[in-house]
């Protein structure tokens, strides 16, 4: 009972205005039960949107003490072994892709539901911990950073040179730049880092790569301290290098942390230092005319997959279309598409979970129909997570299709 | 069974109308109490500046038309059922007072003023009767089931109980407006006139399952009456 108690405890300290409004707004009508894609394989209560609300509401406001005939008029049910069991997995088996506040008629957010009920059950330990670590990684990377700066610094001449040969002979990748425009963040590996110099070259722009990733695993499990903390590195090196714009990659969850966060944690800190991301950037250049690209460089009949924090939570939705449409000639539309899109199904860090591997296949399959109606051969996406999510469904399904992401194609296309 | 009526009719709507307001205060006042979060929870598209968002909110909460996008079902039985009972709310302004203004405009006497109630008001009726009986019928079958607990069951049924004790009223007895006028007006300034008779007995329960509803009000889900306005602008910060 002790583990429950405390539990009850910490969750109910979380309970913020609009979790109020959700547990008094809710009328309990259904319409999101048809906008989870966990619900849409399972039929399975726990993954009905309202219901994991209503399984958190059970536990702050019901209670074993209370009287028995306003439980079961409110339906709060007992707590007992089982309701953390459900509990764990209406809080766990959710990607946060805020799909059913689309559909919910007061744009109710689970979501915010979710953020808190993993924070709470990580501190009983209940939960993928794998998250949390690489969350912990992330926050401790700046206390770190001059113990491995030289290492990384070496790793990227290594880079900017080969890119020299392959590419441009004059292109550069700055670190530490003083005064440059746009401070550039990318994520752990060479991939994100190649097309983006890429297209800053042809732009000619005033760029410089942080020492940083912009992944942010905390906000996952919901522990808004350590988000905030591994995000002030990143506010840290653009403050001391003095840049205009926070440039973030193709990465769903870390522009959302961009987007909707940073002003509420830095305030001020950040006040005149623009937040975008890459594509939208990428996206100015091209109407600009900074760069130009091939048109019709690709064939293949594609698609793209608007990552729910990019597209609903960020409202990056033309940008991407207008790049691809510039460099492609067969461009096929999912149904639905935009707001309405359907989750990959590896949102909210289920892909750094191993165990959650089987869930996640399941619930990609709308995904996978959706990208078979279109017949097309590459899946063109901007986040990360969501093409490790398409990989492996890829793989799984047998679906024979290539995984892309959007400033790649631009890159490819670019004409110097 | 005397006492019991005249309590409803003279003591227990007093304590209705505070409960309602007080209540609704109370709720307000524990949304404020609690800590606003510090990040944007915006969905998109949304639209451009304050007035924008605010005005986008509006046009959603009257037409519920992102309802409409996605589940075409749920919104003709939500919307007609609220509509009806937009309509039904207006009409019960005749109860207290009456639209003079507009009898004087049309030149219509006592006689057409009743068919146009007896009309538009039973029309009314059913528009927010029908599509309660639907969302019953939700509850019972289908994924819904999962969510509905015995206070939605409550709910629905307590306004059905309400929609046909006046339809009672409205199609078996012919109401005097002057009658109700005088008692309600005796109420307000606390000089009890007589319950109206014109009604029959349908009267004190129609009356009685209000007060019920009023009173239960600021503690159900109704509350999404003032409080899914303040999500939607969460949605839209
Ligand atoms: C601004 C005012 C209001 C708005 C925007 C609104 C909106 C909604 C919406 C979107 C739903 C869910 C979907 C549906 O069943 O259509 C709903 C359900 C409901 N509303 Fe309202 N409503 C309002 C006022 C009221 C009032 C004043 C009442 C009653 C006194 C009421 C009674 C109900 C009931 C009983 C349900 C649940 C239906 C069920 O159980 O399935 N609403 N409302
Ligand atoms: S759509 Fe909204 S109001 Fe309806 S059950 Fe889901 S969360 Fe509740
Ligand atoms: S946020 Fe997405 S995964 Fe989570 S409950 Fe809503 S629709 Fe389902």
């Amino acid at each position: 009972m002790g583990v429950l108690t405390q539990l009850v405890q910490n969750l109910r300290q979380r309970i913020s205005r609009p979790l109020q409004y959700y547990y008094d707004v809710c009328v309990r009508c259904g319409a999101c039960i048809d906008a989870c894609h966990f619900y849409s394989y399972s039929r399975d209560p726990a993954h009905i949107p309202a219901y994991r609300v209503m399984l958190a509401k059970r536990l702050t406001q019901g209670g074993n003490g209370s009287n028995e005939l306003v439980r079961w008029y409110r339906d709060l049910g007992m707590l007992d072994g089982r309701a953390v069991e459900e509990l764990e997995k209406a809080m766990w088996e959710c990607t946060g892709c805020r799909r059913c506040a689309v559909f919910c008629p007061f744009d109710l957010d689970t979501a915010l539901m979710i953020s808190a009920g993993r924070y709470t059950l990580l501190q009983e330990g209940i939960g993928p911990e794998m998250i949390a670590e690489i969350g912990n990684a992330e926050v401790s990377k700046g206390e770190i950073i001059d113990m491995i700066k030289d290492f990384y610094l070496e790793q990227v001449k290594s880079l900017e040179a080969r890119l020299q040969e392959e590419f441009a002979s004059d292109l550069q990748i700055p670190v530490e730049k003083e005064g440059a425009r746009v401070l550039y963040v990318p994520l752990v590996g060479e991939h994100a880092i190649v097309p983006a110099a890429k297209i800053f070259h042809a732009a000619g722009e005033d760029w410089t790569l942080s020492l940083f990733t912009a992944t942010n695993h905390s906000y996952f499990v919901g522990d808004m301290a350590k988000a905030k903390q591994a995000a002030r590195w990143i506010v840290e090196e653009a403050k001391r290098l003095g840049v205009k714009v926070i440039a973030y990659p193709e990465c769903g969850h870390a522009t959302r942390t961009l987007f909707s966060f940073f002003e509420g944690w830095f305030g001020d800190e950040i006040a005149g230092i623009e937040r975008v991301n890459i594509l939208q950037l990428v996206a100015d250049y091209l109407q600009e005319g900074r760069i130009r690209v091939q048109p019709g460089t690709f064939d293949v009949p594609l698609t793209y997959h608007d990552p729910c924090n990019l597209g609903r939570n960020g409202g990056i939705f033309e940008e991407p279309r207008l790049l691809i449409r510039s460099v492609a000639t067969d461009f096929r539309e999912l149904t639905p598409n935009r707001e309405l899109n359907w989750c990959c199904g590896g949102g909210g860090g289920l892909v750094a979970a191993p165990e959650m591997k089987e869930v996640r296949m399941k619930a990609g399959r709308k995904k996978v129909e959706q990208i078979q109606r279109t017949g097309a051969k590459w899946v063109v996406t901007a986040c990360e997570n969501c093409k490790a999510q398409l990989r492996d469904l890829n793989e799984h399904y047998k679906l024979d299709v290539e995984i892309k992401g959007v400033i790649d194609l631009v890159a490819d296309a670019l004409v110097l | 069974m005397e006492v019991v009526a005249f309590l409803f009719y003279y003591i227990t709507p007093y304590i209705a109308v505070a409960v309602f307001f007080g209540g609704i205060g109370y709720r307000l006042y524990r949304w404020w109490k609690r800590p606003p979060v510090t990040s944007h929870l915006s969905l998109y598209p949304r639209p451009r500046g304050r007035a924008g968002r605010l005005l986008d909110a509006l046009v959603d909460v009257f037409t519920l038309k992102g309802l409409l996008r996605v589940n075409k079902p749920l919104w003709i039985g939500g919307f007609v059922m609220h509509l009806g009972l937009l309509l039904i709310l207006i009409g019960h302004i005749r109860a207290f007072t009456d639209f003079y203004f507009l009898w004087d405009l049309l030149q219509w006497g006592e006689e057409q003023q009743h068919q146009f109630s007896a009309v538009a008001g039973t029309i009314a009726g059913i528009l927010f009767t029908v599509p309660l009986f639907y969302l019953l019928a939700r509850r019972w079958s289908g994924p819904v089931k999962w969510l509905s607990t015995p206070e939605d069951y409550f709910l629905l049924f307590l306004l059905i109980t309400i929609a046909l004790t006046g339809f009672h009223m409205r199609l078996l007895t012919r109401v005097a407006v002057d009658e109700l006028h005088t008692f309600f007006r005796g109420l307000a300034t606390f000089q009890w006139q007589p319950a109206p008779t014109s009604t029959g007995t349908a009267f004190i329960y129609h009356f009685a399952f209000v007060q019920i509803l009023m009173v239960y009000f600021p503690f159900s889900k109704l509350m999404h009456t003032i409080g899914g306005m303040f999500s939607k602008m969460v949605a839209r910060s």
